[in-house]
């Protein structure tokens, strides 16, 4: 909303200076934004909230300062001659949704000169940024930005079967607007329509057909309560928003309907000539029952937390309009509401009022609260846990969109088959679909830092991924899921990502560096997986397995596939991971608990086991550790080798590094010889592996 | 006994240190600078021992002017030890096999980098936790009630319209769902299932239809703080935000309020801090709208509370200076290492 300052002060006397004036209303509710000068006026814009609709016209503003600086108000009161004819007789205005409208007051002017507006109404309009059309157009635009109730003037004689039919749209239905653009029309929109079709669309414009030109003399005027969902769903659905329908999407003054029409037609009869017929045509009864509101003296106080005495509460209220009813109680007060202040129907309202004008200045800034402790949620330790681990592995923390596109969205998600979720609007062009897995976000990205001539940038991201729960669209449950996602995207081979992985796993407590408490009775098993946009062969999910729940996949990671390399233009290997911290949160909120290192000699042996070449090394493993048991410290795979000459053909062999210790007394040599015999019985049953001497 | 002349003392001095100079300029290994130090600093028989006997030699009234020549004579002949045997040293560590040019670069160790916007989060987070609010999560993909409805946003209100917000094509039975426009969604799931006394922090991310420019973008993250407690009142809400203000800037902080609206609010205010000299807007806040206790199932006779909410790309673009905030989404790593 732009203010003249010089139109202002036609209704109160105005502060020394501009910036007294912006300063306070500041302070008391109306945002500036900016001050320009405009010839010897000066233009003030202020934002107003959606609540004060009021404010959306100069006398509003002025009723502000007027409190503000303790000054009276002078609002005009306009009483045109009435001569001629009878408005309702001219025209019949007849109503057939009162919910979007519900009253309708036309003025009939007669005989007017449509020419140029006088210079004091071309330069007030020009000062608030509004160019001179006409003058019997300019009043109703300087009509509207003093009261803040738009006003529409037809064009009388294009007005067919003399009447006024205010009523919803037909789906479809055709209208020319002022701005010679033709719109289909719904029936959520309201249109005031002659005996034949609409001449304006409610609120919002008026029609091609009506407006006013220099060959009009006789001008209809309208002044009209519109419903706010109509006039939106006009304003938004054609994109037509105008300052009309901003005013009637936030309720006019409905005081102000018939305020305004005649304050209208005064000013058409004094600048454009004419004569104003009697009376008016109306429809509908004004909708307009202000609130009655009760306010316990003490309840300021027990809001604000700063006395402000009763006479000063009532001196506000009563300049801003409220008006003073008796109550039950001697101390209690009830209020009626001023028309324009529909905002203000309960008593935290008006404590908000006393607030605003008295000044927040005034709340101290040293209150005390009582001590509380907090602490993080086991989520939010795992978010940070798992942040500083690959912090301290040299990646860096990105955050794409949740929202991607068809191409991106397609391609599938380690945690359901379920079809992408889709919004509207789109989140930015093309992006519509929500994600299902962050893993072609955080590749694109590290495409973008290619395009930039950065080729290895490791980069992870901790956000939701949103699975849509086949067939659950009724409640309680929602139809979305949202795991918490830590995906992980840099150079290296698979052992480079199941290293970044195992250190997230360790640092979550999921699992234990050697010999801790870490990770007891939780053990996670790689398996193979064939997924895109993986290396077939090269890729493995990650089961966890705890006793008494079913196994679950709490991550994928692979190689990249040249395919994606290229799509997403890659540089040199990449891998990539995922894993569901949602799953894996539960770890963290489980206490350490020390296991005391033992203070007995350790006894090393190594192990040269050959296996078929299809053996994989965890169940290898699998057998050492069950075998061995707590005598096992550590068990460290130190080569892997394949040689058809020494091992045969389709043969392999793992060098195995053992660690043995016991806690409780020094091993002996034989002791721990049992324990590689055992080992090595162990994995000749299971897996046929045969020791090499 | 006749006074030693005071000229002739400094005389000796002179020479004694032009001497001194000669020789240890003159060494190049440990056992020359050695015997220089015996000549000339010997405890017992040194040069330097003798004339500090002959000292008391001097005329009564001499003797200030020449122990104060004698003890700079001391102090040049003692520094130019020093500098000799670091030379000395310095030049034979050049020489040995092991010796290694320590101005070579390091093996590098990579440091990764928390995102800027976290590092803001984790800063709101932690002035707030010592205050005793706990932070808190929740749904993104949200429904009307949450979103809405708890919050005091009616049906006609203009905050539903379907182009202000990110509606999903699914639904849940009747009941159209959203992407969350505000955080304040986790406090109503809070306040729906823990009874007052409550402090919580609710944060992450919120989407609102935007065109992406340099101050807006369709997905933004905010934190949201949220206090109930009987007896709360705005001067709570301005004590506690000042001491927010106050540790987040630095400093004795100062927090001014501006009326202004919010639907779950009442009264509702801009925030400002005093920042760089000047108020710079930081959020907004308000005492919790009565309508809200009540849709959670709270009685406002009994409890109060406040709000209030932060723009975290905002407040961290002000902090780092990025002029752009669509840069916080580009990832470039260029820009994510500076943090």
């Amino acid at each position: 909303m732009i203010i003249s300052t010089n139109w202002l002060a036609d209704y109160v006397q105005l502060p020394g200076t501009v910036d007294d004036l912006v300063e306070r209303l500041l302070m008391s509710g109306l945002n500036h934004e900016s001050t320009t000068s405009v010839g010897d006026d000066t233009a003030v814009e202020i934002e107003v909230t959606s609540n004060r609709p009021d404010c959306l016209g100069h006398v509003g503003v002025a009723r502000e300062a007027a409190v503000l600086f303790g000054r009276p108000l002078h609002v005009p009161d306009p009483r045109p001659l009435e001569a001629g004819g009878d408005a309702a007789r001219s025209i019949a205005v007849e109503i057939h949704s009162p919910e979007i409208c519900p009253c309708y007051v036309a003025r009939v002017i007669r005989g007017v000169r449509v020419g140029p507006s006088p210079h004091w109404l071309v330069d007030r309009l020009a000062t608030v940024g509004i160019a001179s059309v006409n003058n019997v157009v300019d009043v109703t635009n300087y009509v509207m930005l003093e009261s803040g109730q738009p006003l529409h003037a037809f064009d009388l004689a294009k007005i067919r079967g003399g009447r006024i039919v205010v009523r919803r749209a037909v789906d479809g239905e055709a209208f020319t607007a002022i701005n010679h653009k033709t719109y289909a029309l719904t029936e959520r929109m309201c249109v005031i329509a002659d005996a034949e079709g609409p001449v304006a669309l409610a609120g919002v414009m008026g029609g091609a057909e009506t407006e006013i030109t220099v060959a009009t003399t006789d001008v209809l005027l309208e002044s009209a309560q519109f419903a706010p969902l109509p006039v939106r769903a006009a304003a938004r659905g054609l994109v037509l928003a105008s300052g009309s329908s901003y005013r009637f999407e936030r309720g006019p003054d409905p005081a102000m309907v018939e305020w305004s029409s005649r304050r209208a037609a005064a000013l058409i009869l004094e600048i454009a000539g004419g004569t104003l017929e009697h009376g008016r045509s109306v429809a509908g009864e004004l909708a307009c029952a202000p609130a009655m509101i009760p306010l316990a003296a003490e309840r300021v106080g027990e809001i604000l937390g700063i006395d402000v005495a009763d006479a000063r509460q009532r001196q506000i209220l009563t300049a801003l309009g409220f008006v003073e009813e008796p109550g039950k109680a001697p101390h209690d007060h009830r209020w009626r509401a001023p028309t324009w202040r529909r905002d203000c129907w309960r008593e935290i309202d008006l404590v908000e009022e006393i607030a605003r004008i008295e000044g927040y200045g005034r709340v101290p800034e040293d209150a005390t609260i009582p001590a509380r402790s907090s602490e993080l949620s086991s989520r939010e330790r795992t978010v940070r846990r798992a942040g500083e681990v690959l912090v301290g592995a040299g990646l860096c923390e990105a955050m794409t969109r949740s929202v991607v596109t068809e191409s991106l969205a397609a391609m599938p998600s380690p945690w359901g088959e379920t079809e992408p979720l889709t919004i509207s609007p789109p989140l930015v062009r093309g992006a519509d679909r929500l994600r299902r897995s962050l893993l072609p976000s955080l590749l694109e990205a590290r495409g973008g830092n290619v395009a930039v001539g950065v080729a290895d940038a490791d980069l992870f991201e901790i956000a939701r991924a949103y699975i849509a729960r086949p067939g659950s669209q009724s409640a309680p449950a929602s139809p979305v899921a949202e795991p918490l996602l830590l995906t992980v995207v840099v150079g290296g081979d698979f052992a480079s990502i199941k290293g970044v992985a195992e250190a997230v796993f360790a640092g979550l407590g999921v699992s234990g560096d050697a010999g801790g408490s870490a990770g007891a009775g939780l053990r996670l098993r790689y398996r193979p997986l064939d997924l895109e946009p993986f290396v077939r062969g090269r890729a493995a999910e990650v089961m966890l397995e705890q006793a008494g729940r079913p196994a679950e996949r709490v991550a994928v990671m692979g190689e990249v596939s040249a395919a994606a390399i290229d799509r997403f233009g890659l540089a040199g290997p990449v891998v990539a991971a995922e894993l569901r911290l949602d799953r894996l949160e539960f770890a963290i909120a489980t206490e350490l608990s020390l296991v005391k290192p033992s203070d007995f000699p350790a006894v090393q042996r190594d192990v040269n086991l050959v296996v078929d070449e299809a053996v994989a090394w965890g169940d290898v493993e699998d057998a050492i550790r069950l075998t061995a048991g707590d005598l096992l410290e550590t068990c460290r795979l130190v080569q892997v080798w394949q040689d058809a000459d020494r091992l045969g053909a389709g043969r392999k062999s793992f060098v195995v590094a053992l660690t043995l210790r016991s806690g409780s007394g020094t091993l002996s040599g034989e002791e721990a010889g049992r324990v590689v015999d055992a080992v090595v019985a162990e994995c000749g049953r299971r897996v046929a592996a045969v020791l090499r001497g | 006994m006749t006074a030693v002349p005071l000229d002739s003392f400094r005389a000796e001095l002179e020479r004694l240190r032009a001497d001194a100079e000669s020789a240890l300029s003159a060494a190049t290994d440990d056992t020359a600078i050695e015997v220089a130090r015996v000549e000339f600093l010997g405890a017992r028989s040194g040069r330097l021992k003798a004339i500090q006997k002959s000292l008391g030699g001097l005329a009564g009234a001499d003797k200030p002017a020449g122990g104060k020549q004698f003890n700079e004579a001391k102090n040049a002949i003692t520094a130019s030890f020093e500098a000799a045997r670091n030379r000395v040293l310095s030049s034979s560590g050049l020489q040995s096999e092991s010796a290694i040019d320590v101005t070579l670069p390091g093996s590098p160790v990579r440091l990764g980098h928390l995102h800027p916007l976290t590092r803001t989060i984790r800063r709101v987070q932690e002035i707030m936790g010592r205050l005793g609010f706990e932070s808190v999560d929740g749904p993104e993909v949200e429904d009307q009630w949450h979103n809405f409805e708890a919050l005091a946003i009616p049906a006609e209100h203009p905050a539903r319209d379907p182009l202000d917000n990110f509606y999903l094509a699914v639904a849940r039975g009747a009941d159209p769902l959203l992407l969350r426009s505000q955080t304040s969604t986790v406090q109503i799931r809070v306040m729906e299932n823990r009874d007052p006394p409550l402090r919580i922090v609710s944060l992450g991310r919120v989407y609102r239809p935007d065109t992406a420019d340099a101050t807006h973008y369709p997905m933004f993250h905010q934190v949201e703080g949220l206090l109930v407690e009987p007896g709360i009142t705005m001067a709570h809400l301005k004590s506690v935000l000042r001491l927010f203000a106050s540790s987040f800037l630095g400093g004795d902080v100062h927090v001014r309020f501006r009326p202004s609206f919010f639907p779950f609010t009442e009264p509702s205010v801009e925030v400002d801090m005093e920042w760089g000299g000047r108020w710079v807007e930081m959020g907004g806040a308000g005492m919790v709208d009565p309508a809200v206790l009540e849709a959670v199932g709270y009685d406002p006779d009994t409890v109060s509370g406040f709000a209030f909410g932060l723009g975290v790309e905002r407040i961290a673009a002000r902090r780092y200076g990025v002029d752009d905030i669509r840069d916080f989404y580009r990832n470039d790593v260029r820009f994510l290492r500076q943090f």
